[in-house]
């Protein structure tokens, strides 16, 4: 998901809204203490044991960072899923699926979540599982709740890694992101957070060697914003696609209707054993996890041009386009409309 | 810090003001609240700015505005100001205020003959950016030369800030494309007819910064477009960056035997754009 700073939505965090998601957010906050309370040693007997597809592991050391929760989803790749929430001095910004994979030199992580504390946390989990270098930070995409937690590896000096369009991106945005992302998630939970812009920019196709495993990054065309980053674990065949993926989250549009549908026509022809979402289970089986979120989008692009074709209006076509989708996702209230807006103002040039 | 209140203004001093007007938000009241910042009445000083001396009434029925109470796309609002079918005659100007933008005179439209004098309701739709939590005002001005105001409270944030193009190098592609539609009434003697006015233009508001050259993007905007009927006026408006990117109008004018209409618009870096209905089965 994608807080915009330049379009936070200050109202968005009331009472009501929260309300609604407290089951589920409380539900997972037991699963992630469930977690806690799994010894080291389970953990290690679980990795030598391999058999076991997801585990999660937090250690318990004394004054260090709690450890973020994750599911090892393949050999030496590891996924911590983010709430299906807003940004909130609650979730401290652990709203997005964040990734690390190890090999036998160096370590990468995909994504950082949303504030530099949960990022701390995203750290303390790597160093759980191993003591090799962290040697590279992939940002899918712009996003604060993607992005924010990067400080957090400032110490390993690592490349920090992004589509070519990143940099500028984030630069034009940081003032903005920063300001919205602190009033949403409060002083306590913001402090430390920063824009830690790209060091490496992916003009073309990048692969990045951790040591018996290559990591394929390729840059894409506007879609989901103007920066998306897809990346392959070429050893497990794990597509990691960001925010062009999103599962149960409703998908927000930031870049472009039409280039996110072609591209996901283009994307529905790979093969992949597993995809990692920006938002949503820790692994999906592909390419039918893209199905929801094409019909989500087919639906959004199809209802406009229909009410742009009857001479409709953009305030019509918010009340009224793809109502059907609703009972599909979640946080379908706090994005669709945004969705609708922006598809018009887009298709309406067509 | 500084505001502007003159739409339409010298290019380079426009663009400089908001460079200054930015620099001190930014350095000041970077981290104000935007509902701290709404909360602040900035109406007296902005109205006699605007309007001297002279009386407005208040909320009497002769200017209704509708906008979303909060803006989901704070770069994209759209607002419709309506004038109900019990107002008779012309309307001379109509004016779009927001007061907590750092340019709050979003549009001040003048109206011509062939802008019709009732007969129906008279709308005029647009799309505007929205920075912070603000009254958003329309201010008409009827034929007896008295002014009529109507206001609504909208939450948004960070709307003027916002980088102007999703798609940052797909904008430019087609600057300046005018596309004009007149839709034709359902009853044929309706006294009203709508039309609809769309500019390809970013309306870059000299808010963003260049993150490799850390200057300003200059300002430049669409700072007024004329609407023609043959040799009659249908209106005029002269606007500011508070108008989002590809600005959008939609509005009603007399129903005649002829509605062919013909636009031009103007930028700040003095670029003509022209447009015009397309004869439609001809």
């Amino acid at each position: 998901m994608e807080k915009l700073a330049d379009r936070s939505r200050l109202e968005g965090k009331g009472a009501g809204r929260r309300k609604a998601l407290a089951p589920d957010a409380e539900l997972l906050s037991r699963e992630i203490e469930a977690a806690h309370s799994l010894s080291r040693r389970t953990f290690l007997a679980a990795t030598f044991a391999l058999a076991a597809p997801v585990l999660r592991y937090v250690p318990a050391r004394a004054g260090a960072p709690s450890a973020l929760s994750v599911s090892e989803v393949a050999p030496g790749v590891f996924v911590h899923q983010g709430l299906y929430e807003e940004q909130s001095p609650q979730n401290r910004g652990d709203i997005a699926n964040a990734s690390f994979i190890v090999g036998k030199d160096a370590v990468a992580v995909i994504d950082t979540s949303g504030s530099f504390k949960v990022g701390r946390e995203l750290h303390a989990a790597i160093r759980g599982v191993t003591d090799r270098p962290i040697k590279y930070v992939i940002n899918t995409h712009m996003h604060p709740d993607h992005v924010l937690g990067n400080a957090a590896f400032k110490a390993d000096r690592p490349d920090y890694v992004g589509h070519h369009k990143l940099q500028r991106a984030l630069a034009m945005r940081a003032d903005s992101y920063l300001q919205s992302n602190k009033l949403m998630l409060g002083d306590e939970a913001f402090e430390g957070s920063e824009i830690v812009l790209p060091t490496v920019l992916v003009e073309d196709k990048l692969s990045l060697d951790l040591g018996g495993r290559s990591l394929v990054c390729e840059p894409q065309k506007t879609a989901h914003t103007d920066n998306d980053l897809i990346i392959t674990d070429t050893a497990t065949d794990t597509l990691f696609l960001g925010d062009l993926l999103f599962s149960v989250h409703i998908p927000t549009i930031d870049g472009s209707i039409k280039g996110w549908l072609s591209l996901l026509d283009e994307l529905a022809t790979r093969k992949a054993a597993r995809v990692v979402p920006g938002h949503g289970p820790p692994a999906m089986e592909f390419p039918g996890a893209l199905d929801a979120e094409r019909k989500y989008l087919s639906t959004v692009a199809s209802d406009v041009r229909k009410l742009i074709a009857d001479n409709k209006t953009m305030s019509e076509a918010a009340k009224t386009a793809a109502l059907s989708e609703r009972a599909d996702w979640k946080l379908f209230d706090t994005f669709h409309v945004r969705n609708v807006t922006t598809a018009f103002a887009e298709l309406e040039w067509d | 810090m500084s505001r502007i209140f003159k739409v339409g203004g010298l290019v380079s001093d426009v663009g400089r003001r908001t460079a200054i007007a930015v620099a001190l938000a930014l350095g000041v009241a970077g981290m104000s609240l935007p509902a701290v910042a709404g909360d602040e009445d900035l109406w007296p000083s902005l109205r006699k700015e605007v309007f001297g001396e002279r009386a407005i009434v208040e909320g009497d029925g002769l200017i209704v505005i509708d906008a979303p109470e909060r803006a989901e796309d704070a770069a994209i609002v759209p607002i419709t100001m309506r004038v109900p079918p019990s107002v008779k005659g012309a309307l001379k100007s109509l004016t779009l205020i927001i007061d907590q933008n750092p340019a709050p005179v979003a549009a001040a439209f003048t109206f011509g003959p062939a802008a019709g004098d009732g007969g129906g309701e008279r709308r005029m739709t647009t799309r505007v950016r929205i920075d912070t939590y603000s009254y958003v005002r329309a201010i008409v001005e009827t034929s007896d030369g008295t002014l009529h105001m109507a206001k609504t409270f909208v939450k948004a944030s960070g709307g003027c800030s916002a980088p102007a193009p999703k798609d940052i190098d797909g904008a430019s592609s087609d600057l300046g494309k005018i596309v004009v539609k007149s839709f034709d009434p359902a009853l044929e003697t309706t006294p009203l007819r709508e039309a609809q006015i769309m500019i390809r233009h970013p309306n870059i508001n000299g808010l963003q910064m260049d993150p490799v050259t850390r200057a300003y993007t200059p300002a430049r905007f669409v700072k007024t477009m004329t609407v023609n009927r043959g040799e009659d006026l249908v209106f005029r408006v002269e606007t500011s960056i508070s108008i989002s990117s590809d600005p959008h109008y939609r509005f009603t004018y007399a129903n005649t035997k002829n509605n062919e209409l013909d636009v031009v618009a103007i930028d700040t870096d003095e670029t003509e754009f022209k447009g015009e209905t397309r004869h439609k089965g001809l």
